[in-house]
């Protein structure tokens, strides 16, 4: 009876880890979040010193050629939600490193 | 004995519960930094005219890739190709014969420093099937002689990943075991194996290692090496792999260099590629044996140059031409042909650029 009490626990938690990042996923565009937060789907938000944005942009850059690059031909800017799905894809395909990740993300996203 | 076979399972249940508490956690606090991915559907088309030693065959083919993203954590991949291959019959008629299969089918799990993957996947063996297969990516379209030496797909599981060691170098490795599965289109063995490799941002130098087991009939093992290099200073890509296989299906080495002429503004968009290899064929095959295996059953060596015209980054017309030394055997191999690779949102993507 135990055993089917966690056995049933344990797939309404996977439901309940599931449900809610299908929802990030594929629902509509809903602008600002609760608490203020900037639309998430929105490309990488700017920081307060340019001098900053200009670095995280020219090292993003350099991540994105470098790791590109290597194996094939540059591609074009896509929406920041396409964008996103790419970079995870290729993250898992070329083994590039987080780092790299979010840095080739936010300067494909901007 | 009784009592601890009946907890086994409530203890995985219990520990279930908690990894899957803990993943939510983690999906729900990640969620808040990137956008939102959606899911999409992307792959390239081909069209390529092939004449090998004379004979003519006409290769229309899709290869479309399913992406769907879960959370900031997961992401379904699913590949699948079909090809249809029209050549001339003795009659003169054109007569033509579809493949088609399943690339790979694979989930992943992906964390700062692993990424967990089960399902069919590409075997992580040296780096020409997993990253530069895809017909618009190779910069040749004809196949190295080095690629049928190991099992292309893989069916179990998987861990991988990269990570910065200093500022200087990047690691990466990828892990893996299959089962065998004798299903006509999903055909895999049962084997293990991995790669370790590291890569140089400043130099722009990439290399690594593999190493696969098979754990079925004659149980062979092999090795591979493969190098990147693409200096700074040019406009150039260096590639290299080697590939030694202690089993029937010998070994061998090949090397690339593509070269886009970016430098002189009407050619631009043009590519110019080379590619020397040299194939080994194993020493203890029986005549029947060399038989079966074709030209895999023999020495060969081939050169190949070619050329690629980028009309935009996703629109690739290519040509080539390859000169094959086999004993006995020597051909002409000549490709023209074009890629487009799609990308299509399945969802709201936000902002366009």
């Amino acid at each position: 009876m135990k055993m089917r009490f966690a056995i049933s626990a344990a797939v309404v938690a996977l439901a309940l880890a599931i449900l809610p990042a299908i929802g990030a996923t594929a629902g509509p565009r809903t602008g600002t979040k609760t608490g203020g937060s900037k639309d998430s789907s929105a490309p990488a938000p700017a920081t307060a010193n340019p001098a900053q944005d200009e670095n995280l942009h020219l090292e993003g850059e350099k991540r994105f050629r470098s790791n590109c690059s290597r194996c094939h031909a540059a591609p074009p800017k896509f929406a920041p939600r396409m964008m996103s799905t790419i970079v995870r894809h290729m993250r898992v395909r070329a083994n590039i490193t987080n780092e790299d990740m979010r840095l080739i993300l936010r300067y494909m996203s901007e | 004995m009784i009592c601890s076979f009946v907890l086994w399972p409530r203890k995985v249940a219990q520990a279930g519960l908690l990894g899957l508490i803990i993943v939510l956690a983690i999906t729900v606090h990640a969620q808040e930094e990137a956008p939102k991915a959606i899911p999409i559907l992307t792959g390239y088309t081909s069209y390529f005219t092939r004449v090998t030693a004379g004979q003519y065959q006409d290769v229309p083919a899709v290869t479309p890739l399913l992406l769907v993203p879960v959370g900031d954590k997961w992401l379904l991949e699913a590949r699948g190709s079909y090809s249809d291959t029209f050549s001339k019959n003795a009659a003169g008629d054109y007569i033509g014969r579809n493949v088609y299969g399943l690339g790979y089918a694979q989930v992943d799990y992906i964390t700062k420093y692993v990424t967990f993957t089960a399902g069919r996947f590409i075997t992580p063996f040296n780096i020409y099937g997993e990253r530069l297969a895809p017909s618009w990516i190779r910069a040749l379209q004809v196949t190295p002689l080095t690629s049928p030496v190991i099992s292309g797909s893989a069916l179990g599981g998987m861990m991988r990943g990269g990570f910065s060691g200093t500022d200087k170098i990047n690691f990466n490795y990828a892990f893996y075991f299959s089962s065998n599965n004798t299903h006509h289109l999903l055909a895999t063995d049962r084997s293990s194996g991995g790669r370790v490799g590291f890569f140089l941002p400043g130099p722009r130098v990439e290399m690594g290692a593999s190493f696969q087991q098979v754990l079925q009939a004659d149980r062979p093992h092999s090795s591979g090496l493969y190098f990147v290099w693409q200096p700074n200073r040019a406009p150039l890509s260096l590639r290299s792999e080697y590939v030694r296989s202690s089993g029937t299906k010998g070994s061998g080495y090949w090397i690339e260099s593509a070269y886009r002429l970016s430098q002189i503004s009407y050619l631009r968009k043009l590519e110019m590629v080379g590619r020397g290899q040299q194939f080994f064929a194993a020493s203890n095959l029986t005549r029947a044996t060399v038989k079966k295996l074709g030209i895999f059953g023999k020495d060969a060596r081939q050169a190949d140059f070619g050329m690629n015209y980028y009309f935009r980054s996703d629109v690739r017309a290519s040509a080539s031409y390859g000169r094959q030394f086999i004993l006995g055997n020597n051909a002409n191999l000549w490709t023209v042909g074009m890629t487009y690779r799609f990308v299509m949102p399945l969802g709201p993507t936000g902002s366009r650029l």
